[in-house]
């Protein structure tokens, strides 16, 4: 037991506490950021003062967004038949609250019968597996890695 | 929401999109100062026109 052995004086026990407890606040913030980041596109630097970079995924994000969904793309939903159903579902929500708005704007449903509709179920998925590599870096700088 | 009309672009114009918008990304993402920015955004396009271009000609023979 630690606390019974004769060199551990209180104070060298009250001064080593573990190092997971002194970094949990930033962790929490990280993921915080990491999460907004994935919820609204540009949200997580945008709390971290990174204007610039916020701008840029708010509006390739939506513009891949928009354009997908623009050529009737296929915007997946949890109704997959198959693996590529459910992994093109994962991508989609990786747009976070603009997957609802691809939803939103394609009410006249999917056409993949058509190239164009095909190109838009591929712009859709990579704004998804864009956003997901912006939320990740968000969060690796609020980490205090270097961005 | 009303439905928007529909988007219709050629597939080097889609091709085009996906380059400029991905390249844009990853150069502000990867590179803090601004000439390294517009320095990787020019390669990356260039390297994905490239690549792109070179792929679509290596399947011409197979096309039909």
């Amino acid at each position: 037991m630690e606390e019974q052995s004769p060199n551990n004086t209180p104070a060298q026990i009250t001064s080593a506490p573990p190092a997971r407890d002194l970094a949990a606040p930033g962790e929490s913030r990280a993921i915080a950021f990491g999460f907004a980041g994935w919820l609204v596109p540009g949200l997580g630097h945008a709390l971290q003062m990174m204007w610039g970079r916020a701008l840029v995924v708010f509006l390739a994000v939506g513009l891949l967004v928009f354009a997908g969904a623009s050529m009737k793309g296929n915007v997946f939903t949890r109704q997959g038949s198959d693996a590529f159903d459910t992994l093109g579902y994962i991508a989609d929500l990786g747009t976070g609250s603009f997957y609802f708005f691809a939803r939103a704007i394609e009410s006249n449903g999917a056409d993949v019968s058509h190239a164009d509709g095909d190109y838009g179920t591929r712009l859709l998925a990579t704004a998804g597996v864009l956003n997901l590599l912006a939320a990740l870096h968000a969060y690796e700088a609020a980490r205090g890695h270097k961005a | 929401m009303t439905a928007i009309p529909p988007l219709e672009l050629t597939h080097f114009q889609a091709f085009l999109l996906f380059a400029v918008v991905i390249s844009v990304t990853f150069g502000f993402l990867g590179r803090r100062r601004p000439k390294d920015r517009v320095k990787y955004i020019l390669w990356s396009l260039f390297l994905f026109l490239l690549v792109g271009i070179g792929v679509g000609w290596a399947m011409f023979p197979f096309s039909r």
